[in-house]
């Protein structure tokens, strides 16, 4: 797919958009059927994609591939799919990458709250990497037509506003999937604590690296929410891109953050276990 | 096939002598009446354009066609223009060259603007007034439909239509779509009410603008062009205020001195709220001072930008004129051998007809003559002429399936309905 999207900067070809569409569609739905069979044949019948790291990666690029087949079809001269490819496909190798030996604990991860908490920070994750892809192709974009660069025939993007009105979307729709999963993370710790009789019951780890690290991002979330909101220019053209960018960079600090923080599941004692239930560390609170 | 073209186009005629010789809608109709009180046997057609005035005439018969001095006479008379001045100036093509004319023209590949899509709805009316006149035009309307069809084949198969060339269009169609999804929410300010404002609004109007407004220093000269694009005209002393509110602007004064200095831009700036503008300052001198295009969120673009790119567009179109020739050739070669499939078809007809015409004369006479035949014989006799009439027909009609197929120019054709009298 992404041979055939770094071939329509080159030249053009009649049945192109045919194949191309094909292979999107076939490459989504084998997607699906991959999921399906890992959960039945690796995880159990009721197992769940998203008590893995790679389970929870895999969801997250099905999610991207949903959306470049939208795209494809809403605008399909637009180039998107050279930007989106490669986010998708990181996201499967890091999925691979960090693998799927330790599942998060399976107890929590079929608990209601777990299952928001997963759920929302995968979709979350998907929206902000859109938000990102969005942003990226905004200032490639806006530089070209800023230097007058020549339209080619074959390289084309989506229209400034589009990928404007698609940044701020990106920014709203991530913050509320966030402030979801944070929330249920919340609620799951303190479930947590409550049945092991933690001497922290009803405390926050705030010193904890991952606690502090998602509330700042989920902070930043919501103040660039607000603030454009409320402050016209912050949503205009460029801003609005560099606020998706940026916001998907403290993402992905956040990420390692969660992974590295990882090494301590194990060893931590019933008591700590809240310090898992924060953005995507909850994820790791489900070992 | 018997076409043959006379006229005058871009390529070789002077624009006065265009001008002298283009004809009106309401003048082709009596022309063509002329010509048919000349020669009523013969089919015409009229295709008059700001850069070619062309007039095809057809026949079924070679003898039955008017000869191209008749035709260039018809035309001086016309256009007042001595038949020797137009003889220069003025081209002509018959039978395979006329045809692969026409299907140039139709597919634009003959146009100023190679690939500008709008006369193939010029040949179309050219047909659909001749037709008006005489219904019964049996080899210009093979002619004509096939340049139709092979018109829409080039269009399909090239992107020779795909880039638009003209600088509004280019401006409008693809620099503005490059910034904003849809004009319909747009506010659009115009200023100036000239050639250019007007040739602009016609593609912002096609691209869906419906918020438009008109700034000229005379207020007047915009009002009309307001009232033609259902916009609305503002005073001169307004512009930085409606400059402040619009999202696409296209400047095309003709003042010397720049519209909107950085000075007047620095104070609407700051009430801008820095939504995306664009600047389409398509006036020369420039009614846009450079600078502006540094400011965030805003795209100036000079006629020199537009230009470029229309040049490139234009460039784009001339690169698929290779593979739109190899069409018309194609096509020209596909007309002529189904023409000659038609002819040869049916001088096979007619052959075949003769032929079982003669056996069943014989067959009769024999049976006649023959008394008490059983059926049985009878049949087997019948069978038996059959089969010698096919036999005696196969060779020359294979050999003339091979020379039609291989495009003879009719010489075993002529030979064989010679030879059988078969008539014409």
């Amino acid at each position: 797919m992404l041979a055939l999207e770094i071939s329509r900067i080159f030249f053009a070809a009649k049945y192109r958009p045919v194949i191309r569409f094909g292979f999107a569609v076939a490459g989504l739905f084998a997607h699906s059927v991959y999921m399906v069979w890992q959960r039945k044949l690796e995880l159990g019948s009721d197992g769940i994609w998203l008590n893995s790291w790679f389970g929870w990666c895999l969801t997250t690029a099905w999610i991207i591939g949903a959306a470049y087949l939208w795209i494809s079809i809403r605008k399909p001269m637009s180039m998107m799919g050279l930007f989106l490819l490669p986010v998708l496909l990181t996201l499967i190798w890091t999925g691979q990458f960090l693998g799927n030996e330790d599942p998060f604990l399976d107890s929590r991860a079929k608990s209601i709250w777990g299952m928001i908490h997963g759920i929302s920070l995968s979709l979350g994750t998907a929206v902000i990497a859109l938000g990102f892809v969005f942003g990226i192709v905004y200032l490639v974009h806006a530089k070209r037509l800023k230097n007058k660069k020549l339209a080619s025939n074959y390289f084309r993007l989506p229209s400034l506003e589009w990928l404007q009105r698609s940044c701020e979307s990106s920014i709203i729709i991530s913050t509320l999937f966030f402030a979801s999963g944070f929330l249920s993370g919340i609620a799951l710790n303190v479930a947590n604590q409550a049945i092991q009789s933690s001497e922290l019951k009803g405390t926050i780890s705030w010193a904890d690296p991952v606690v502090w690290s998602s509330g700042v991002l989920f902070l930043w979330l919501l103040a660039i929410s607000v603030f454009s909101a409320f402050y016209q220019p912050a949503r205009q053209g460029r801003k609005v891109a560099y606020l998706v960018v940026t916001s998907f960079i403290f993402f992905a600090i956040e990420l390692m953050i969660v992974f590295l923080a990882n090494h301590a599941v194990h060893a931590v004692p019933a008591a700590m276990l809240f310090e898992y239930s924060s953005v995507p560390a909850t994820l790791e609170m489900m070992r | 096939m018997n076409l043959l073209v006379v006229g005058c186009s871009h390529h070789q005629a002077s624009v006065s002598m265009r001008e002298q010789l283009a004809f009106s809608h309401s003048q082709i109709g009596p022309f063509l009446d002329l010509f048919y009180d000349r020669y009523p046997d013969s089919e015409a057609v009229l295709l008059s354009t700001c850069n070619r005035t062309e007039f095809y005439a057809a026949a079924s018969k070679p003898e039955l066609i008017p000869s191209r001095s008749e035709m260039v006479e018809l035309l001086a008379n016309q256009s007042g223009l001595l038949q020797s001045e137009l003889d220069a100036g003025i081209f002509s093509f018959t039978d395979r060259g006329a045809v692969k004319h026409l299907f140039s023209v139709a597919a634009s590949l003959d146009s100023m603007v190679i690939g500008e899509t709008q006369i193939l709805a010029q040949v179309k009316r050219a047909y659909q007034l001749a037709v008006e006149k005489n219904e019964a035009m049996p080899v210009s309307h093979q002619a004509f439909q096939a340049a139709i069809r092979v018109a829409r084949r080039v269009s399909n198969e090239t992107s020779i239509h795909a880039n638009r060339v003209s600088v509004p269009s280019v401006a409008i169609c693809s620099l503005a779509k490059q910034i904003f999804e849809r004009l319909n929410n747009k506010k659009i300010l115009v200023i100036g009410a000239g050639e250019m404002a007007e040739e602009s609004l016609t593609y912002i109007l096609s691209e869906g603008g419906r918020d438009i407004v008109i700034a000229n220093r005379t207020f007047e000269s915009s009002q009309d062009l307001a009232k033609r694009c259902n916009g609305r005209v503002a005073r001169w002393e307004d512009l930085e205020e409606e400059l402040t509110q619009a999202d696409l602007i296209v400047s095309t004064t003709g003042s010397t001195e720049p519209v909107v200095t950085g000075e007047i831009f620095q104070r609407i700036e700051t009430k801008r709220n820095q939504n995306p503008m664009f600047i389409l300052d398509l006036a020369v001198p420039r009614d846009f001072d450079e600078n502006i295009g540094d400011y965030p969120n805003v795209y100036l673009y000079s006629l020199d930008d537009v230009q470029k790119q229309c040049l490139r567009n234009q460039k784009t179109r001339e690169s698929q004129f290779p593979e739109a020739l190899r069409i018309i050739e194609q096509e020209t070669e596909l007309f002529f051998a189904d023409q000659r499939r038609r002819s040869s078809g049916t001088a096979i007809a007619m052959l075949k007809q003769k032929a079982t015409e003669t056996k069943e004369a014989e067959l009769t006479r024999l049976m006649n003559r023959l008394e008490g035949v059983s059926t049985e014989h009878r049949l087997e006799i019948e069978k038996s002429f059959h089969r010698l009439v096919n036999k005696i027909l196969h060779p020359p009609l294979e050999s003339l399936q091979d020379d039609t197929a291989k495009g003879s120019k009719h010489g075993l054709l002529d030979a064989i309905k010679k030879l059988f009298q078969l008539g014409e």
